[in-house]
């Protein structure tokens, strides 16, 4: 039987992520997208198939990561949640974890990091 | 001396002397001896002459013969030699030729030699006596020296011109040497110099030697002050005018420093007079040098004092201009630096970006090369982005760096497109943070502008962080922040920053631009101040108005780069009219 590789969606407006966090991923072992807003994560045909979200926190011009995050808890898509970002803001983690956020990551992050925070998400 | 009996014993020369009129003239006196007459007009305290109607000189009194200390005949001669200043003759002639032919009486302002070479101005004024018929017999010409006059009319003028020099702002040296030439006209035959003293020194520094060479002046700049200098240094020091006649025989200046120097120059006197603050400092000394021995005049010493006060009124001005725009430039630093705190997220966001990538890349390389067989397109790939990632981030450090950085007013060529964009750029994130949705319209061809890049770009920043600011609590409707420039309908350059957020009450438009005046809590409220500063620095202006819908407009407007002259254009020098003591 051949395995199902889980899909980890990245949505981020900053290219250089959708540029490389998506390799990093693929030699975690994982199959990887990115989505440069929550919007075109939305129109996609992925929003099924995904098993986690890496989800930056502030993308301009539209829907934020939480604001993702509210979407997908109302159309009951339970998909875990890894949040990233860029803006050294500790005060949003709480917030974001009460939510049901698996993991906030500050960048820049380690691979460590990451990959522990991923491996939570798919274990649960 | 020489008299004409005819010419002398004939009419009288009647009546007091600021009153002599036509008709006083014309009435025949009764017969008197020559001797009489001689007596008579020898006792007038003015000089006196008589013409013949075709203009030649007759006879004079005691008077011009003292005064020019020549003859008759010579005196006769006037139309050619040097009694009238050959600068005045020719316009002598023609206006007593023309009086002489229309028979109207004559006033003229010439310049007439004394005996010892000085020239000095009188008023001529010509009254023609006529017999019963009617016919002119002879002209009397009345000589009134108003040397004194014209000399405090030309310095009075040129004392006005300087002050005007100092009111608008011209640069020091261009107010100092237009001194020193004042001076020169207005005193003739000497050489002036103004000196700067800088106290931490202390040292002399040329403030303006217009009319002494380079291998005069160039040893004096940089001297220290010290008494053994010479009259320069003890006039600073002792606070004192300090006068010294003779350079080369007075025992007193034998050892001093600058004898070699002024001697060589051909200089043998100088006078060096110290200028004084307000407060009491000296500023400098105010030189004179003379290529004879010479020891001042009254008339020179009141020169002296009229322009060493119009040095030390030019001088602290020069200062405080100086003072503020150093504090201008420490000022702008400190805000810059209190932003740093606002900026953090900004800075933290701009950063990390491309450090992260760095990590993120470098593990994928890694990765890819501990595979088996090991991917290295993929690796190398990573690792080119590792260092395009590696690039970005110093370029955002050195930006950075270059905002933060405490540099003194400097001029450049500055296109404001790039100049917002680059400062959008460094705060996107704090923007994106508060949800600001930035709108740019740059206009295509904006011409440069001349000024200081960082200062400038502190203004938009801080027009770009109130717009942001003002936005907080907006929640109805998008917070759009829109960025515009333009050439506008006076040919300068604008930027506008406009957004939706709580605007201002119009009557508070003037105090918006004071310092300490702020609606949030956590400012100082000096930005806008600074800012409004910063713009006057470079001949713009920078103001304020409420939107007709939500929210305020805040624009600035400075002149294009083909039309600034940050420095003010320079006065022509000063041009007293000659009246000198000397022959030119």
């Amino acid at each position: 039987m051949t395995r199902v590789r889980s899909l980890v969606s990245v949505v981020d407006d900053d290219e250089s992520v959708r540029e490389s966090l998506p390799d990093l991923l693929r030699e975690f072992g994982f199959a990887a997208r990115a989505f440069s807003s929550a919007e075109e994560f939305l129109e996609s045909d992925c929003v099924d198939q995904t098993s986690c979200l890496l989800l930056d926190i502030v993308m301009p011009g539209g829907m934020s990561g939480p604001d993702l995050q509210r979407e997908l808890t109302l159309r009951r898509q339970e998909i875990p949640i890894i949040f990233i970002s860029a803006h050294a803001d500790e005060t949003v983690r709480p917030r974001l974890l009460e939510r049901g956020a698996v993991a906030c990551l500050f960048k820049p992050f380690s691979e460590t990091d990451l990959l522990g925070a991923l491996t939570t998400a798919l274990r649960g | 001396m020489e008299t004409s009996s005819q010419s002398w014993v004939r009419p009288l020369f009647i009546g007091a002397i600021q009153d002599v009129t036509e008709s006083k003239l014309a009435e025949a006196a009764p017969r008197e001896s020559e001797r009489e007459w001689r007596r008579i007009v020898d006792s007038i305290p003015g000089l006196v002459a008589t013409l013949t109607p075709a203009g030649e000189v007759e006879g004079v009194n005691n008077q011009v013969l003292e005064y020019c200390g020549r003859t008759l005949e010579e005196l006769k001669q006037w139309g050619t030699s040097d009694t009238v200043h050959p600068e005045d003759r020719p316009r002598v002639i023609e206006v007593i030729t023309q009086s002489m032919a229309s028979g109207d009486p004559y006033e003229i302002e010439e310049r007439i030699r004394r005996f010892d070479g000085v020239y000095r101005w009188f008023q001529v004024r010509g009254l023609p006596l006529r017999d019963s018929n009617g016919r002119i017999v002879r002209w009397y010409d009345l000589l009134t020296d108003i040397d004194d006059r014209k000399r405090a009319e030309a310095q009075l003028a040129g004392e006005k011109r300087l002050l005007e020099m100092v009111a608008s702002s011209c640069p020091l040296t261009d107010v100092l040497t237009a001194l020193c030439r004042f001076v020169e006209v207005t005193s003739a035959d000497c050489h002036c110099g103004v000196y700067l003293i800088d106290w931490s020194g202390p040292r002399f520094r040329n403030g303006a030697v217009p009319s002494l060479p380079a291998t005069f002046n160039d040893p004096t700049d940089g001297l220290p002050v010290r008494r053994e200098i010479g009259p320069c240094g003890q006039a600073a020091l002792f606070r004192q005018q300090v006068i010294a006649i003779d350079l080369e025989t007075d025992p007193l200046w034998q050892e001093s420093a600058i004898r070699p120097l002024a001697l060589a120059h051909g200089i043998r006197s100088h006078w060096s007079t110290p200028i004084y603050a307000r407060d009491g400092r000296v500023l400098g000394t105010f030189a004179i040098f003379h290529r004879e021995p010479a020891r001042p005049t009254r008339v020179q010493q009141d020169l002296i004092a009229q322009v060493t006060h119009i040095a030390s009124i030019a001088i602290e001005r020069a200062l405080s201009e100086a003072a503020l725009d150093k504090l201008r430039s420490e000022l702008a630093h400190v805000t810059r630096v209190m932003s740093l705190g606002a900026l953090t997220a900004s800075i933290a966001h701009e950063v990390n970006q491309p450090l992260s990538g760095i990590i993120t890349n470098a593990s994928t390389c890694l990765r890819m090369l501990n595979a088996d067989p090991p991917n290295v397109d993929g690796a190398r790939e990573t690792a080119r982005r590792t260092i395009r990632d590696g690039n970005r981030a110093s370029e955002v450090i050195a930006r950075l760096r270059a905002l933060f950085s405490k540099k003194e007013f400097t001029l450049e060529s500055v296109d404001l497109n790039e100049a917002t964009r680059e400062v959008t750029a460094l705060s996107l994130s704090d923007l994106q943070r508060n949800r600001v949705m930035l709108q740019f319209e740059l206009a295509d061809d904006l011409p440069a502008v001349r000024g200081d890049r960082v200062q400038l770009q502190q203004v938009i920043l801080n027009l770009l962080r109130n717009a942001s600011d003002a936005m907080a609590g907006v929640d109805d409707r998008p917070r759009q922040l829109r960025i515009m420039t333009e050439l506008d309908a006076a040919n300068r350059v604008r930027l506008t920053v406009q957004d939706v957020g709580v605007g201002f009450d119009p009557q508070n438009v003037d105090k918006l631009f004071a310092p300490f005046y702020t609606t949030k809590i956590d400012s100082m409220g000096i930005g806008l101040s600074i800012s409004s500063s910063i713009i006057e620095r470079h001949h713009g202006r920078l103001w304020a108005a409420p939107n007709d819908g939500p929210g305020a407009t805040f624009s600035f407007s400075i002149p294009r780069s083909s039309e600034a002259v940050p420095s003010p254009p320079n006065r022509d020098a000063v041009r007293a009219p000659a009246a000198t003591d000397a022959a030119p």
